[in-house]
């Protein structure tokens, strides 16, 4: 570029030389304000080794079953996933209680019980203050997973992943997860999606739903009312 | 310079379209959810109610597909099955004989249209000189804090029946084979009378907050009975809002605002760019010498 042409014309010379000054500038300020953050702490790596556990798997429950015992552990061999399950009720401000570690899941007693027609709702944390918590990676499941209940008198409530969806908070979809349905089935909820620091939130649920995967059907006849 | 072509322009737009449709399309396809089911899923059952039709077996059909996706054997009359969860589309329900081959032509079938997230009720209803399928479509939710119950009429001595929940009134004059609409019933332990022409039962049954029951008159053994069937059940008081369940130890940290550094980038390449071309732009010829 002759410098001719640069002397005759200069404004557009300055505003080059002020473009260059500019990006020069945002790059360093880009690299800095990116080495302040921190990125999310991706759920990758082997999950620990939970073994299959062994009992033997719930029947569907009938039209007129009577009640099935209480849910006390809850195994996910896919993600990992090993923990005693404790009773949440209510808050005085009618929300879900939840667990006050993040190293238990806990199952919602105003739900119906897992194997009982309807469906059981468990909820645990996906993090601490700190770190990873019980249902850290609970959206890494995938349809046809199965998700294993233990219950009192040894009998194993078994459920198949369907879906594993992410709500925004505002909209939580309280009828597909506390609603009346007319099988057995399981829906495990924990936060997830962008943290706002402000206040201290998530601002989504992800919420897993399942189905009963029930054990030896009641043979070929139907399985009777009376 | 010549003005550009008008199959150039179209070209032009056309890609513009083009790239247009591809960005909306990869931001839909990044805001799906992580995985999930392909369709949705309704519930079917299926019950036998005509007193002196004997033994069948049922019969659920995919509409087109000639292999049976249920087959429940030896039904007799008073069998209500549970709920199975199927795809949302299209059936056939078919009634055989008990023992009947599956080839041979049913005694009775219909169609049913499962929509996503409804349930139904396939029941052989009737006296067996009139016997036919109907579908009783189930409802799959009750007001806040409430029990839905409903009653289905299959007692053919009883032709006429009147049923109560404690003072509440679920059918009043009920006729043979007919089914009411569902009524509201605070949640409890009710007595549930059945009061028939000849003949009266009495059952004591619990109702749930935010479930739905069907109360099954029927003949048995010659005496009016009533069986109290649990439709569906569901949570019985719904919380509020959404868990809180995360702390934020595994969330990102935002670091300094990226935004204004960008910006102003992308300015200085505006004003750079715009500075070089100004720069580097030929004089154009004189049109006219002085």
């Amino acid at each position: 570029m002759s410098p001719i042409r640069l002397i005759r014309r200069p404004w557009a010379a300055a505003a080059a030389l002020l473009g260059v000054v500019m990006l020069c500038g945002a790059a360093a300020g880009l690299a800095s304000a990116s080495h302040t953050g921190r990125p999310a702490t991706p759920p990758t790596g082997t999950p620990p080794l939970v073994p299959v556990p062994k009992g033997k798997w719930a029947a569907a429950p009938s039209p007129t079953t009577t009640s099935v015992p209480r849910p006390t552990a809850l195994d996910i061999p896919a993600i990992g996933v090993k923990t005693r399950l404790i009773r949440l009720g209510l808050t005085a401000a009618g929300t879900l209680q939840v667990p006050s570690t993040a190293s238990v899941a806990g199952w919602y007693t105003g739900s119906p019980r897992p194997g009982e027609t309807g469906a059981a709702v468990i909820a645990g944390h996906i993090d601490s203050y700190a770190g990873p918590g019980v249902f850290y990676r609970l959206k890494n499941l995938k349809p046809g997973d199965l998700v294993y209940v233990q219950r009192g008198r040894g009998t194993l409530a078994v459920f198949k992943v369907t879906a594993v969806r992410m709500f925004p908070k505002t909209r939580f979809p309280t009828a597909a997860v506390y609603g009346p349905v007319p099988d057995a089935q399981l829906r495990l909820v924990t936060c997830g999606g962008t943290f706002d620091p402000a206040t201290g939130h998530y601002l989504s649920n992800v919420i897993v739903f399942a189905s009963l995967r029930p054990g030896l059907r009641p043979s070929r006849r139907a399985a009777a009312a009376r | 310079m010549r003005a550009p072509r008008p199959l150039t322009r179209l070209a032009a737009a056309a890609a513009v379209v083009a790239v247009t449709a591809a960005t909306i399309t990869l931001g839909l396809l990044s805001a799906a959810p992580f995985a999930s089911a392909s369709t949705g899923v309704g519930w079917i059952r299926l019950a036998h109610l005509s007193p002196n039709t004997p033994a069948v077996d049922v019969y659920l059909y995919s509409f087109r597909d000639p292999s049976a996706k249920i087959v429940l054997h030896h039904v007799s009359y008073g069998t209500v099955s549970g709920f199975e969860q199927v795809p949302a589309g299209d059936y056939t329900v078919a009634m055989r004989a008990a023992g009947a081959s599956p080839g041979s032509k049913p005694v009775l079938s219909t169609a049913v249209d499962v929509v996503a997230g409804h349930a139904y009720t396939v029941a052989g209803m009737g006296p067996a000189s009139g016997l036919r399928l109907q579908i009783i479509p189930d409802r799959l939710s009750t007001p806040p804090g409430k029990a839905l119950v409903r009653v289905i009429q299959a007692s053919l001595n009883q032709d006429v029946v009147t049923v109560k929940a404690g003072h509440a009134t679920l059918a009043r004059h009920l006729k043979f084979a007919s089914v009411t609409g569902y009524r509201v019933v605070k949640p409890g332990t009710w007595q549930i009378r059945v009061v028939g022409s000849s003949e009266q039962a009495t059952v004591s049954q619990p109702l749930m907050a935010g479930s739905l029951y069907t109360l099954v008159v029927l003949d048995e053994n010659g005496h009016l009975a009533v069986d109290c069937l649990m439709d569906a059940e569901g949570s019985k008081v719904a919380p509020m809002g959404a868990p809180a369940t995360g702390l934020g130890g595994t969330a990102a940290r935002p670091g300094g605002a990226l935004l204004p550094w960008a910006a102003i980038g992308l300015t200085g390449l505006l004003a750079a760019g715009t500075g070089l071309v100004l720069v580097s732009r030929r004089r154009r010829p004189a049109l006219h010498s002085r």
